[in-house]
């Protein structure tokens, strides 16, 4: 990792305000360059790294395990994202996020250029019916520019609440805010509805955790749940503007009645009920999941990983993956509570909300809860792309930790 | 993408930019209009001034957003992999494993001496998928690699009698060398598979072929109908089912259980391995009552008597039946029926052709098995249960005498009738109005019984020497035949006048030489004679005489049989006895003579029944033997083979030769034409 890293603060026009008192907390900061490494450590926050770590493991063995029997999952390929993951996360660990605080315009137009990314033609590629990803042309990258456009909108709408400092008092601002969420929200459910359920997860816990006030955020919701209601109501009568596509109204509603797809995404869900209650308390082990193994079961080692997990590994199996992302989740809010920095709080509150929702929707899924949307689990997941944001997300969180004011 | 949602997204993106340009164009003008937010630092990035009370309750409540759900989902999982997963393991083991079932081969039929009338064979069957009807390329390389005509090919893949969805059978006992080049080449032939199944075999040819019965594919009702009436036999599409005689009537026994392998199967439906596997068990032997020897004979002397009759009646019509019983049990020795058939037409399934030719009238209805499903009037041979009838109705006595003048006048001279012997017999004593078979005196008999207090006195003898009813032999088909009476003629004649509905004097006396409108099948005759000669117990006929595991040697069941006692006076049968013997030795020198080398003596009785619409008589001949301690009763109809002793007389005698090892060498015909 970094061997030549440099802690000394730079001039920044917004940081420059609070270097003073960070200095102030490390006086010795320039005398420690021999001692780099003991520093680094200690810059890394390891109630969260070490969830986050056994994770990655975690993931590893679930994909080694589902390439036994799904050509698709390749561990390689699946380390070659970690790779990518690790170095984008120790990149943005030192980064100091506080400088993003003066660029919202740039992280706002940043959310638009990855949106258009994959309708650019020569850029865009698409494949088995995914829109929304990109092919870097010459290296043949595949990357889903809107995993990325989550993590710059936790940064956008973190940098647009930290602002008003924990209180929201004018009902414009609350406004302003919503409205700036809505951008990247409104442009990602016409491409990836899971991804945009993500970014509107993150962005509202942010909003609501910059102060905003609670009948307001209680009227907002109401709104939503009405205009959801329109569209779906739009969506499954002929004649009416169809806002979303067939399949993601059956995806919708699937979860309460399989019967209305019992051919396709009933039967995933079926399939992954059946995967997820076979495997009992100890599971079948490694290799010996019926479900995932003999193709049963639907996209096994991405978006239904969890259902070969709990197949293969059981309650038991099941309950250490959510200890550890309970572990790593809590940590996180632990940090948010205590790190004395409002856009430090709110970018921990936007991953937060981004991981915990992606838990509940992926899981749930699995479990008959949740409706069915192509929403991976995080660090689990077969694809690079999940797994590169994921680790960038833990890099977030250690960018907060690294960059917090140690006042003492 | 539809359009609708590029115009969309193209209006969206156009807004953001122009908003963003006005934006950045306008920021220096008025800050706070173009504001974001963040670009004002109203915390100065936050730090050290913060409002930490806001903060720590809306990231308290984050806490707990998180937290349940983890809650949830811990809860569900408790639910479904702890509590309900039960239930989820039996939907994960029929996901991925199916049962198929393999033919067992049926049981054997043996007759009782082990000889084997139906046995198995190994055979190569070549089955195909449904869909290579829409191939004609492959149908016709079919055609040519097998020989049949490519319409046949393709009638049998169309063929969806064993199920729509099931395999069809293209052809059985294909070569080995079309075996090879089919495995050689599977991608010249897509959806084809070679079998290996067991068929039935018939070592003997039609020997027995009406006993025997035959086999078929299971039909549609028969799928639907399992478990109902047939005792638990749960059957598959494709298998292979009793349709006829013995093979039905013990299709329980004679079929076998199914092998059943569970294989793993992948979400493709290919087969990964063998979870389980249990053999098929072969069907239960079956052992008939049957003996080749004397069922060959029976068939053959049917034949002869059958060539006999033709030669002097020139009817030519082939058909007849005979049989032999054991007198002492009611095992039926020899049962055969003409015309015959080869049953290994239906292996395999039987081609529409044949099915058609077998169920013609032309060919004379080859499947009848004229023993149990044939019914003619009984003639002659019902004399001696007519005698009974007279004598428990007192209107004779065994010492009765009448006078034949050739020409009975009993009921008036209108409807006067003859004796077959036109000359007349003179006077008759009962025991020579059997012996000569003289009409005579069972007119007298009629028509004392036809004004006395029982007029239906005849009627009520037959139905106690049970006949009108189904014996209970087992075998299908068996029929009941008919006494008719006065009730009878009122109800069936519905279209006649009241006067010809009403039961005449004519109509008894036509029922006590046994014409007329009675109905009895060769079984129930033979079974009269049975309990005449056996002192009046009436054995029931049967077929079945034990069931043998067919894999170790030794009986599981052996057949049980049962009797009715007849109530008819000692004194009686032995005079019908006494008479019967006469009607061999006595009554005609030439019929005489073909049992004279016998070793032992025979008594029966001959019966020439006039059935309306043929033009010829159905010529009966029952006899048993020996006289004094019978053992076999035989028992022959030749359908419009003339008089009983110049047709028949030639099948019994036949097997009596062949049961006693004395061929008939006697040339004599009869000349008389006694009946």
């Amino acid at each position: 990792m970094a061997t030549h890293s440099k802690t000394a603060p730079r001039p920044h026009t917004l940081g420059d305000l609070a270097r003073p008192l960070d200095s102030g907390a490390s006086p010795q900061g320039p005398k420690t360059r021999a001692l780099a490494r003991p520093k680094i450590v200690k810059e890394l926050s390891l109630p969260v790294l070490i969830p986050a770590v056994l994770l990655v493991l975690f993931g590893l063995l679930v994909v080694w395990s589902a390439s036994l029997s799904i050509s698709d999952a390749s561990l390689p390929r699946q380390l070659v994202g970690v790779a990518l993951g690790l170095a984008a996360a120790v990149v943005i660990w030192r980064y100091d996020y506080r400088d993003l605080a003066n660029f919202t315009h740039a992280l706002l137009i940043a959310d638009i250029v990855l949106f258009i990314l994959p309708l650019i033609p020569g850029l865009g590629y698409s494949a088995k019916g995914m829109t929304g990803w990109i092919q870097i042309p010459i290296i043949g990258l595949r990357i889903q520019p809107s995993e990325i456009m989550k993590l710059v909108t936790i940064y956008l709408m973190a940098a647009l609440g930290a602002s008003y400092n924990g209180r929201i008092k004018k009902f414009e601002d609350y406004l302003k805010l919503c409205g700036m969420l809505a951008i990247p929200f409104v442009l990602l459910v016409t491409q990836d509805l899971g991804s945009s359920l993500i970014v509107l997860v993150a962005g509202a816990a942010i909003i609501i955790c910059s102060g905003a006030k609670a009948e307001w955020v209680i009227a907002t919701i109401v709104l939503v749940v009405l205009v959801v209601g329109v569209v779906i109501f739009c969506s499954v009568t002929e004649g009416l503007p169809n806002i979303l596509k067939d399949y993601q109204v059956k995806r919708l509603i699937v979860f309460i009645d399989p019967s209305v797809d019992p051919a396709g995404d009933g039967y995933n869900l079926q399939q992954a009920k059946i995967a997820v209650g076979s495997g009992g308390l100890f599971g079948k082990g490694i290799g010996n999941a019926t479900q995932a193994g003999q193709g049963f079961l639907p996209e096994a080692h991405t978006d239904f990983v969890f259902a070969l997990l709990a197949e293969e590994f059981g309650f038991l199996g099941a309950c250490v993956l959510l200890g550890l992302f309970a572990w790593l989740i809590f940590s996180t809010i632990k940090l948010a509570q205590v790190v004395d920095a409002p856009f430090g709080k709110l970018v921990l509150v936007g991953v937060v909300a981004m991981w915990s929702f992606q838990v509940l929707e992926n899981i749930g899924m699995c479990l008959g809860i949740m409706p069915i949307t192509g929403i991976p689990l995080p660090f689990i997941s077969y694809g690079a792309s999940s797994m590169v944001v994921q680790l960038a997300a833990v890099g977030m969180v250690q960018s907060v930790y690294f960059h917090r004011p140690k006042a003492g | 993408m539809d359009r609708s949602l590029l115009i969309f997204l193209a209006i969206v993106v156009i807004a953001l930019v122009g908003l963003l340009l006005w934006f950045v164009v306008n920021r220096h003008k008025n800050p706070i209009k173009v504001d974001i937010g963040g670009q004002t630092p109203q915390a100065k990035g936050g730090e050290g001034e913060s409002t930490e009370k806001g903060f720590k309750r809306s990231i308290l409540g984050l806490g707990i957003f998180s937290g349940t759900i983890f809650g949830v989902l811990l809860a569900r999982l408790w639910s479904m992999q702890l509590v309900g997963s039960e239930e989820f393991v039996e939907q994960a083991e029929l996901n991925r494993t199916r049962a198929v079932t393999s033919p067992a081969p049926r049981g054997r039929i043996l007759d009782r001496n082990g000889v084997e009338l139906v046995g198995n064979r190994p055979s190569l069957a070549l089955v195909a998928t449904p869909d290579v009807v829409d191939d004609e390329q492959e149908m016709r390389l079919l055609a040519n690699l097998l020989g049949m005509p490519y319409m046949a090919v393709r009638r049998n893949i169309q063929d969806a009698t064993e199920g729509m969805q099931s395999n069809r059978t293209v052809a059985v006992d294909v070569s080995r060398t079309a075996v090879a080049y089919i495995e050689e080449h599977p991608d010249l032939f897509p959806g084809i598979t070679i079998e290996e199944r067991s068929e039935r075999s018939y070592p003997h040819g039609t020997l027995a072929a009406h006993v025997l019965g035959y086999t078929g594919p299971v039909t549609a009702e028969q799928l639907e109908a399992d478990t109902d009436d047939r005792e638990k036999i749960n059957y598959e599409s494709g298998d292979v089912v009793g349709q006829a005689g013995v093979e039905y009537q013990y299709e329980t026994l004679l079929q076998g259980i199914r092998g059943e392998r569970t294989v793993y199967v992948n979400a493709a439906g290919e087969v990964t391995g063998v979870a389980s596997e249990v053999a098929p068990i072969q069907g239960s032997d079956v052992v008939l009552t049957l003996d080749a020897k004397i069922q060959k004979a029976a068939e053959e002397g049917l034949q002869h008597a059958i060539q006999v009759s033709n030669a002097a009646a020139s009817s030519g019509v082939g058909r007849g039946a005979c049989l032999v019983l054991d007198a002492t049990n009611g095992e039926i020795l020899a049962m055969a029926s003409a015309p015959d058939f080869e049953p290994s037409v239906f292996v395999g399934g039987i081609a529409t052709a044949d099915w058609e030719q077998l169920n013609d009238e032309k060919s004379g209805y080859p499947l009848l098995n004229r023993c149990v499903s044939g019914t003619y009037p009984s003639a002659s041979t019902i004399k001696p249960l007519s005698a009974f009838a007279a004598f428990d109705s007192g209107v004779s006595t065994i010492q009765s005498v009448y006078n034949c003048p050739g020409f009975w006048t009993g009921f008036g001279e209108a409807s006067g009738q003859y004796c077959w012997n036109h000359n007349g017999h003179g006077a008759m004593d009962m025991r020579n109005g059997i012996v000569y078979s003289c009409d005579s005196v069972f007119y007298e008999i009629g028509k004392a019984i036809f004004y006395s207090d029982t007029p239906e006195a005849l009627q009520a003898k037959y139905r106690q020497w049970r006949l009108g009813e189904k014996l209970g032999v087992d075998l299908p088909s068996e029929e009941a035949g008919r006494i008719p009476d006065a009730q009878w003629k009122w109800d069936y004649f519905t279209s006649y006048t009241d006067e010809d509905r009403v039961w005449h004097g004519g109509d008894t006396t036509n029922l006590v030489i046994g014409q007329g409108d009675l109905l009895v099948t060769p079984l129930q005759m033979a079974s009269v004679y049975l309990a005449i000669a056996n002192d009046g117990t009436m054995w029931t006929p049967h077929i079945l005489k034990e069931v043998q595991n067919s894999n170790a040697a030794g009986s599981v069941l052996a057949y049980e049989p049962t009797s009715t006692p007849i109530d008819e006076s000692k004194e009686y049968l032995a005079f019908a006895r006494d008479a019967m013997e006469g009607v061999i030795y006595e009554e005609d020198a030439a019929v005489a003579s073909h049992f004279a080398n016998l070793p032992v003596t025979v008594a029966g009785k001959t019966g020439t029944a006039e059935r309306q619409g043929y033009s010829q008589s159905t010529g009966w001949f029952i006899a048993y033997a020996p006289a004094d301690d019978p053992k076999y009763v035989a028992c022959a109809v030749i359908e419009e083979g003339g008089f009983g002793s110049t047709s028949a007389m030639y099948a019994v005698r036949d097997v009596l030769g062949a049961i006693y090892d004395t061929p008939d060498t006697s040339e004599a015909v009869s000349s008389v034409g006694a009946r």
